[in-house]
């Protein structure tokens, strides 16, 4: 195989793994703020 | 109020950590911008590897991140159980990711060089070897931390953990001069470097890139640790609220 392959799958599978984390990182807070909400709204109807 | 007692508490270290990471995710991106092109364009040929080699660009910092976050990690976790500090272990959680995003980086490009040098994607030789287990010590991190009911005992037994674990770091660093490896020595050291000065100078920009970077997940990471940690506070359930 070329070297473009080497190359390729290294680069392509930094830039995957590095847009995953920026991702799981947004979503996690979302997640982490939707619980206090959750938490607060079954509160609220106790 | 000395300043790091005024940052240890998470309701102030919320906002300071969400003013910060912009700005260090803007100085990773200028920076690995910068390295990118050196590496990828500006660069020699390498003489024997030809272009295969441009791979360092990438495996290098992330290796050396990989080995530097668990050693941040440790550092935290040392704190959190000396000083029974909450913001410290929710530092150490932060950063375990991300090491194991760097060290499962550099384990993959490193296969991928391997095969058009070795021969072979995989070969149990130490620096490898060592390597692994760093992903592995990073997993059992993230799972003992989030294996309890309370957080803090969590906290305590994966700083335990991350402490033990530092006993990996000289082995990876020193495998390739205690055994026979097929991984190469260190092209870059305190006494200096082999390396012709673009590829240095491409290599050390993106390994600044990947440290910014670290710095600015780290500091977002520790944002969403503190909600989840500290929902039932009136700050967070306000912050909650205002985004509502």
């Amino acid at each position: 195989m070329s070297h473009e392959f080497y190359l390729w799958m290294s680069y392509g599978a930094t830039a995957i793994a590095v847009a995953a984390e920026v991702v799981l990182l947004r979503v996690r807070r979302a997640q982490a703020l939707a619980r206090v909400e959750e938490e607060k709204d079954l509160e609220a109807q106790d | 109020m000395p300043a790091w007692s005024y940052l240890a508490s998470p309701a102030t270290f919320y906002g300071f950590a969400g003013r910060l990471a912009p700005w260090f995710f803007a100085l990773a991106a200028v920076l690995g911008a910068a390295g990118l092109y050196l590496g990828l364009f500006v660069a020699p040929t390498d003489a024997q590897q030809g272009e295969v080699y441009r791979v360092i660009f990438i495996h290098v910092p992330a290796a050396w991140m990989s080995m530097f976050l668990y050693f941040v990690m440790a550092c935290y976790g040392g704190v959190s159980l000396t000083f029974n500090t909450r913001l410290a272990a929710m530092m150490a959680r932060s950063i375990a990711p991300t090491g194991a995003m760097f060290t499962f980086v550099s384990l993959w490009t490193g296969s991928f060089w391997g095969r058009p040098t070795w021969g072979t994607y995989w070969v149990w030789d130490a620096r490898l070897t060592s390597e692994l287990v760093l992903l592995f010590l990073y997993f059992g991190f993230i799972a003992l931390a989030n294996a309890f009911e309370d957080p803090r005992r969590g906290d305590r037994a994966a700083a335990l953990l991350a402490l033990i674990g530092l006993v990996n770091l000289p082995i990876i660093y020193f495998s390739v001069q205690w055994w026979n490896t097929l991984h190469q020595g260190s092209s870059v050291n305190l006494r200096g470097t082999t390396m012709h000065k673009t590829m240095l100078a491409g290599m050390l920009l993106m390994a600044f890139s990947f440290w910014m970077y670290s710095i600015g997940t780290a500091l977002t990471r520790v944002r969403a640790v503190i909600i989840e940690r500290e929902r039932r506070t009136h700050w967070v359930r306000g912050l909650a609220g205002a985004r509502a």
